[in-house]
């Protein structure tokens, strides 16, 4: 049964990723510009023979149909081509990046999650209270205040006037990364026992991770109080209070349990803002990662990069959903028997 | 319980490791920890290591710490190249023939002696690897009568060349290592030299740096070359952060970068009571132009000589000024102030209302016509957009409809490339400093056929661009480039706006950090 259901998914997922090839193929190739020349200088630009060994070079002499399939092809055998721009493989710029990104997101989505979730519990159980109306209040801040402003305003706040983090990067300049392991510099420093570097990474993600969670803070905060607000009404609740457990059991085991389905619905949900705020922290927190990348790819027209950057987030978010989907299923065992 | 223990090992992790980043910002933000590492934030616009590949400024920055080249400039100067690896050459009288003697003292980072193949070879590679630099190799041949002697010949009168060979396209590589690892100076370079990659992992130059690592990214690291044949380099390991100019005035401020190369006029204010910074101010070499196409079928109206006068006499220029920021200058000409040939500030061309709106009168009623910019570009802190806006307004005082249409550099490169825009709002930057290159201004020319401009309307001015390229005698050179830009004026397809003001910003401690027109900043000055 699960594997069925896995094997669907998968299966989905293949056409989806296909489907999402094709749009961005198209949607690039029917934009005003040409990419071979793109990054050429003004007088190689007027080389007819410079520009033909650059069209050349990238297969874009070809077809627009024969691009496209000669990518499918590549693709299959793991080859996502080479960029225009970096001229490095796509592939190694995406591992690159990617974790960069990644570890971004990451502790941006558990600060979230222990934030956002733990003032949602606060907020329900001391509802319509000052602690509630305050709590309110930041949940609104979180969800309205741009991102880029609170990125800047953090940045001058504990950078600049206080040197208490670091004002951008992943790593003080000049210092090695540790050995790649995930790519996330805070585990391959752990992995690597390198505990100064791990501080000097872990220094530089807290600020950016911090920002970037701050709208998923505001949100999970105000779906966990009013999911927690429903459940607590109800009679299994009751029940469990009456028969004499204690107050936390009840909340977390009995009460947050059961909310928690709405709130990793919108956790899924949240990932999608989150990733389009990765582009605007990452170019405040000059982070190096999958956004920054994304950004001038596209600006330089650098179709190869600009599809496997596609892909990459779709595989993500097709990822998240597979996840989310099975978390229903172990929260809510009636889900999963469904 | 699973929730809650789960949930209180995240809790305890975040605390913890709060606290520990509550402990320790001093070790992590102040970069005078390592006192023998220089970080210079730059935004990159870096592309290879490979110097035959390399064109862009980042490229330029780096490349000039590793690679030396013939002649260089001396600090802060644009205008003189000075003996590098050749210690003294010759010209013929036609200036179609250099003979450059190498000094003999010259090695390589691995030790081994810099010798006239390895010139011959590099520049040989450049003119064939059909890259962004491999122009500068037009017309030209190199030879090595001796392992001592390089001749570069030209076919045709070149006084160009001694600046021209200062470029870090042309720098010397070592030849034996390069083509060990896939490079080659054969006429199909193009397609069979492979050495690239080396290159951008390895040095195989003779600079006072060599590369530690190579990031187009995030950050290249440059240590210093043991075996260096010159004064030994200021710093063991200098970084170059790539940078936006905004969190370059963060890092810079925050101790995070000890140099900014990026920042606006607009952002210095806010450093300028800084007693920890330097700010050390130049003009730019880099001039923002406007035109008018001057091909009919394009536009009937911004082809006539009543719409350019309209243009020419009509822009406020010292407003425009206020656009660019403090320190920023009108050009007089197409050649920048700072190099050889650049027209007197007197030459400047001064608004004139009467004339502007006389030249509006004899246009009659016409269209509105498209000014067309790159809206996502700016540089040194100035948008196209602003620019473009301002010049709206000033157009539109003296009865001149003007539609921004603004887009993508990536898009609005192709049709300024390809010549079909009505009026167009760009820039140019220096390939090497000499006034040579700007004859691509002239009819015919690269940017004068961008601007639609075709010989057939001003045989004049192609004769005048034609005699300008191949006038050897200096002060006769430095006349007709005079006769040329004022010439350019008058007909006034382009209109040369301003040279945008630059500065370097550095920590109070650190010398030499001074802009340089021809490198954006020179590393191996730095500390010295």
């Amino acid at each position: 049964m699960l594997f069925r259901f896995i094997l669907s998914r998968l299966g989905s997922a293949a056409i989806l990723s296909v489907g999402i090839i094709f749009v961005s193929f198209i949607l690039t190739a029917l934009l005003p510009g040409d990419a071979a020349t793109s990054r050429l200088g003004e007088r190689a630009a007027a080389d007819p023979e410079i520009v033909a060994a650059m069209r050349t070079r990238y297969g874009l002499d070809q077809p627009l149909y024969m691009q496209f399939f000669i990518y499918l092809g590549n693709l299959l055998r793991g080859d996502l081509g080479t960029s225009i721009r970096t001229q490095n493989p796509v592939l190694s710029d995406l591992a690159q990046f990617g974790p960069a990104s990644a570890e971004l997101a990451i502790a941006a989505t558990l600060i979230a999650i222990v934030m956002g979730v733990g003032f949602g519990i606060i907020a329900s159980l001391r509802a319509n209270g000052i602690v509630d109306q305050v709590l309110r209040v930041v949940s609104l801040g979180g969800v309205s205040i741009p991102i880029f402003w609170l990125a800047l305003i953090a940045v001058y706040l504990f950078s600049t006037v206080n040197r208490i983090f670091p004002s951008s990067g992943r790593l003080n300049p000049g210092e090695t990364p540790p050995p790649q392991i995930t790519g996330m510099y805070t585990f391959d420093a752990l992995a690597a026992g390198n505990w100064p570097l791990f501080v000097s990474a872990f220094t530089h993600l807290i600020l950016p991770a911090l920002v970037l969670s701050a709208p998923m803070i505001g949100l999970l905060l105000r779906f966990t109080r009013s999911s927690m607000l429903e459940v607590l009404g109800n009679e299994y609740v009751r029940a469990a209070e009456a028969k004499g457990l204690p107050r936390h059991t009840v909340v977390l085991r009995h009460v947050l349990r059961g909310a928690l389905v709405p709130v990793i619905t919108v956790l899924g949900t949240a990932f999608a803002s989150l990733l389009a705020g990765t582009v605007l922290v990452e170019q405040i927190f000059g982070w190096p990662g999958i956004g920054a990348y994304a950004f001038r790819s596209a600006s330089n027209l650098d179709l190869p990069a600009i599809v496997g950057v596609t892909l990459f987030v779709a595989l993500v978010y097709i990822t998240v959903n597979l996840i989310v989907d099975f978390l229903y299923g172990v929260i809510d065992p009636r889900i999963r028997r469904a | 319980m699973r929730i809650s223990r789960g949930g209180a090992f995240v809790a305890a992790v975040i605390a913890g490791a709060l606290v520990l980043t509550g402990c320790t910002p001093a070790d992590t933000a102040a970069p005078d920890t390592v006192k023998d590492t220089l970080v210079l934030g730059k935004s990159f616009d870096l592309a290879t290591a490979d110097p035959a590949r390399s064109f862009e400024t980042t490229g330029g920055i780096f490349g000039r710490a590793v690679y030396d080249t013939l002649l260089t400039f001396a600090k802060g100067d644009a205008t003189t190249p000075i003996p590098m690896v050749a210690e003294s050459y010759e010209v013929n009288e036609g200036a179609t023939e250099y003979t450059f003697a190498l000094r003999d003292d010259v090695v390589f980072s691995d030790g081994t002696p810099l010798t006239s193949a390895d010139v011959v070879f590099s520049f040989d590679r450049v003119k064939n690897i059909q890259g962004n630099g491999s122009f500068l190799m037009e017309g030209l041949s190199v030879t090595a009568p001796d392992e001592s002697t390089v001749v570069i010949t030209s076919e045709k009168p070149n006084t160009a060349i001694p600046a021209i060979i200062t470029a870090q396209t042309l720098g010397i590589v070592n030849s034996e290592v390069v083509k060990a690892n896939g490079g080659t100076d054969a006429e199909d370079a193009s397609t069979t030299d492979t050495a690239e990659e080396f290159l951008n992992t390895t040095s195989a130059g003779s600079g006072p740096y060599i590369i530690e690592t190579f990031n187009t990214e995030t950050e290249t690291v440059i240590v210093a070359n043991p075996n260096y044949w010159g004064e030994p380099a200021a710093y063991e390991k200098i970084v170059l952060k790539n940078a936006t100019a905004e969190n370059q005035l963060m890092d810079v401020q925050s101790g995070t970068i000890d140099i900014a190369l990026d920042l606006g006029s607009d952002q210095l204010p806010a450093i300028e009571s800084n007693p920890d910074l330097v700010i050390e101010s130049g003009i730019s070499p880099t001039i923002f132009f406007l035109f008018s196409n001057a091909n009919p079928e394009i536009s009937e109206i911004t082809s006539t000589q009543a719409f350019r006068d309209a243009v020419k006499y009509g822009l406020d220029y010292d407003g425009l000024l206020e656009i660019a920021g403090d320190g920023s200058e009108q050009v007089a000409g197409v050649v920048p102030s700072v190099f050889f040939g650049a027209l007197k500030p007197a030459d400047v061309t001064v608004r004139d209302l009467d004339k502007a709106k006389a030249a509006v009168a004899e246009l009659g009623d016409i269209d509105p016509i498209e000014l067309e910019y790159p809206s996502d570009f700016s540089v040194a802190g100035i948008s196209f957009g602003a620019v473009a806006e301002r010049i709206q307004a000033n157009l539109k005082e003296v009865g001149l409809e003007i539609t921004l249409a603004p887009s993508p550099i990536s898009t609005a490169l192709d049709s300024y490339r390809g010549g079909t825009e009505e009026m167009g709002l760009w820039l140019w930057n220096p390939d090497y400093p000499d006034p040579a290159d700007y004859l691509v201004f002239a009819p015919d020319n690269i940017v004068g056929l961008r601007a639609g401009w075709t010989g057939g309307s001003h045989p004049e001015l192609v004769e005048l661009s034609d005699q300008a390229a191949i006038t050897t005698d200096e002060a006769e050179r430095e006349a007709i480039f005079r006769e040329y830009q004022l010439a350019m004026n008058e007909v006034g397809v382009f209109a040369p706006l301003f040279q945008p003001a630059a500065s370097v910003v550095a920590g109070k401690d650190i010398e030499g950090a001074v802009f340089s027109a021809v490198f954006g900043i020179d590393l191996t000055y730095i500390g010295k």
